[in-house]
């Protein structure tokens, strides 16, 4: 649904983007890691047409992005506010018209929504009264209310409490469900795990890997293993494994077995069966995190 | 576009609907209409109740008549010399001594007011006016007009003096009220500026501030952010405006007549002449030799196009307003709070106060002088020297040429402006310098 191509940004003496290309699909949850300074505000700026590429082009449901799509796109920033002295359901109603609502439909939608977030009683409420969590609500609500395609969240949940924070998730899968799509900026790397089907990791203006969660994990995997037994044996390297640790953890032996070439898991279990008690044999594969900075590091070394 | 006037509708009414606007505009006429009737009161009863005995030696032979006593001034001639009635001055009811040496009707020197406590600047006043009328009346009759002639004249004269000591010839006649109006709406000018273009200033730090900015600018664009808010607080000007000019003239009219009888009216006209006379700035003494009196001001107002004035006023408001409040706008946009304001403020406040200074002194002095001409032509400064001119009366093809510089001027200012506004708005927690503001300014989208 949203295609960006060879996007170059350039700010006086800096590359914010260096030809940056990615795919989001429809319905998908998109996460764009990186780290502080990389680009990706740059990138969500060119997506929600707050700014202009130098060169390349982005395409929305396969339309050259354009003014039109303002409607379709919600987005919450990371540095994000609300007009202090202004009371919370006008200020709503006020930042959806904005983005093309009746007065009458908007109004409906914000008492559903109100409802919804158990926050009914915070229309006349100003916004210096509410404290930071709640006004992240408000600011969600303030993001989704147009019913866009797609909607972007920078750092969703940075000053959210776990309640709440669990709230705005559910509401995320829920119109995930219902058809959204996501783009998730962010470096909390639990959450890509959780909710991301796809990513892209952007590091010093430059796209270093792409592709589905599963798949980039799973092209991580090194054939080790973390396995649990007992029994008076200890495991050495042979033509099956190699044996990369190995350690006494409350009377259980674990040991990190590393498959050598075209062996499976299975035949080192064959192998180790008859000699003592299998607890546990789990794949070691690593988090996002690990890759996340494995790529970033291994980029700062070059 | 639609756009836009929703933001303009946020900018005006969350700005109308506030306490503090309500109460500056109905408080702010009350307070200017509240002032003026205790000045026009108390220099009413300060010269209804001022009284004088001036006690007179006279070493003249060339005057041949006396000065005469009014409601203010009791001349009594003393037959003693100036020695003697030096002396007795403390013992005697008469609290000056007024002493006329010999002198030539052409150059009458060496007049002097001797007195126990120093004698005012309006009793200065009062007796050179007396003297000036009395050589006045002499030549007169030495350039051969008869005693009778001059008598039948005396009312005749009378009439005329009092034109030209107030109000001068029939064009001058309005010159008062022309200076009312032109130092009116020229400080009226000057303050609207300064006090909506820095609402503007802080709208945008607001935003900003709050990163309210973020959101904003993800539904629209920031030129229209910007313009939505200039226009919007440009209407909160105007309505204030309007407010201002329909409460101020219904109170002072209500105060007019409760404070003052009809008759009295002249009598303040001319006392607060003469104190505001005193005053030591003499260009600001003849404008506002008719400044206070309202009563007066009615009346000259009759002779002047009161719909031009109020027309070029409001288009000279809106377009200075825009001049400034986009490069305002622009300062706000670059920093991340008011204190760091300061250093943006002085390139733009320089030009507006240099404006205002020049136009009330030497605009209104010479409102025809080539200084008044270019400071109504340059847009820095046309928004107030063109008000302070109008009500003199100014050629349509200068007016016509000052308003299409100062569109022109506005065009740009919002163009720049609009350059920085979009890159400033989303820079945090740098400290911008003007050379980062041009560059601003070149980048592309």
């Amino acid at each position: 649904m949203l295609s960006v191509k060879n996007i170059v940004k350039q700010y006086a003496t800096h590359r914010a983007l260096d030809d940056v290309s990615l795919e989001v699909e429809k319905g998908k949850i998109f996460g764009l890691l990186g780290p502080n300074g990389a680009g990706k505000t740059s990138l969500i700026r060119i997506i929600t047409q707050i700014t202009a590429p130098d060169s390349g082009e982005v395409f929305f449901n396969g339309e050259r992005l354009n003014t039109n799509h303002i409607s379709q796109i919600g987005y919450l920033p990371e540095e994000r506010g609300l007009y202090k002295k202004m009371e919370i359901g006008e200020q709503v109603l006020y930042l959806s018209k904005l983005k093309g609502l009746n007065s009458a439909e908007a109004t409906k939608r914000i008492k559903y929504w109100f409802e919804k977030l158990e926050m009914k009683d915070w229309w006349n409420k100003k916004v210096e009264d509410l404290s930071k969590g709640m006004q992240q609500k408000v600011q969600f609500v303030a993001t989704v209310l147009h019913q866009p395609e797609l909607i972007i969240l920078d750092e969703p949940f940075s000053g959210f409490d776990p309640v709440n924070a669990d709230i705005i998730k559910n509401e995320i899968l829920e119109l995930n469900k219902n058809g959204a799509t996501f783009i998730f900026s962010t470096h909390r790397m639990e959450s890509v795990e959780e909710l991301c089907d796809n990513i892209a990791l952007i590091n010093k203006s430059k796209k270093i890997l792409d592709g589905a969660v599963d798949d980039i994990k799973a092209s991580y995997r090194s054939n080790t293993y973390w396995v649990e037994y007992e029994g008076d044996y200890s495991a050495t390297s042979n033509e099956i494994y190699s044996v990369l640790q190995s350690e006494k953890v409350k009377g259980h032996q674990v040991v990190k077995l590393k498959l050598n070439e075209n062996r499976t898991a299975n035949e080192a279990l064959a192998q180790l069966l008859p000699l003592v008690n299998i607890h546990r044999l789990d794949e070691v594969i690593p988090t996002m995190n690990d890759i996340f900075i494995e790529k970033v590091k291994g980029q700062s070394h070059e | 576009m639609n756009k836009i006037l929703l933001i303009i509708q946020r900018e005006y009414f969350s700005r109308v609907k506030k306490k503090s606007f309500i109460v500056m505009t109905f408080l702010t006429p009350l307070l200017i209409a509240g002032v003026y009737a205790l000045i026009g009161y108390f220099t009413y009863k300060g010269i209804k109740d001022t009284h004088d005995n001036v006690a007179v030696v006279s070493d003249n032979k060339t005057l041949t008549e006396q000065l005469q006593t009014d409601k203010n001034t009791s001349y009594t001639y003393l037959k003693s010399s100036l020695e003697d009635a030096k002396k007795d001055l403390n013992k005697s009811d008469y609290d000056y001594i007024l002493y006329l040496p010999e002198f030539t009707l052409e150059a009458p020197k060496g007049i002097e007011l001797f007195g126990a406590k120093q004698a005012g600047m309006s009793l200065n006043r009062r007796i050179s006016g007396d003297i000036e009328e009395l050589i006045r009346t002499q030549k007169l009759k030495q350039s051969g007009i008869s005693q009778a002639d001059l008598d039948k004249l005396k009312t005749d004269v009378d009439i005329t003096t009092k034109k030209i000591a107030e109000t001068g010839d029939e064009k001058e006649s309005s010159a008062g009220a022309s200076s009312f109006i032109a130092f009116t709406a020229g400080i009226m000018m000057f303050m609207f500026i300064m006090l909506y273009g820095v609402q503007v200033m802080r709208g945008v730090i607001e935003e900003k501030t709050s990163r309210i900015i973020e959101v904003m600018v993800s539904s629209v664009k920031p030129f229209q952010l910007m313009m939505g808010k200039i226009i919007g607080i440009a209407l909160v000007g105007l309505t204030q405006f309007m407010l201002w000019i329909v409460l101020t003239l219904a109170i002072s009219t209500a105060a007019v007549s409760i404070f003052v009888n009809k008759e009295d009216v002249k009598e303040i006209a001319a006392a607060q002449a003469q104190s505001q006379v005193t005053q030591a700035n003499p260009q600001m003494a003849a404008a506002s030799t008719q400044a206070g009196p309202i009563g007066d001001i009615q009346k000259s107002l009759a002779g002047l196009d009161i719909g031009k004035i109020v027309f070029v006023f409001i288009f000279f408001f809106l377009g200075g307003y825009l001049f400034y409040s986009a490069l305002y706008a622009a300062i706000g946009s670059a920093v991340d709070s008011e204190t760091e304001t300061q250093q943006f403020m002085m390139p733009v406040m320089l030009p507006l106060l240099l404006g205002y200074a020049l136009s009330l002194s030497v605009v209104t002095n010479d409102p025809y002088g080539s200084t008044a001409f270019w400071l109504s032509m340059v847009p820095f400064t046309s928004p107030i020297a063109m008000v302070v001119r109008i009500p003199y009366g100014v050629p349509t093809w200068e007016l016509v040429l000052s308003m299409a510089v100062l569109v022109a001027g506005f065009v740009a200012t919002v163009w720049i402006a609009g350059r920085i506004y979009r890159v400033g708005i989303l820079m945090y927690g740098k400290k911008t310098t003007f050379k980062e503001m041009f560059k601003w300014f070149t980048y592309k989208n």
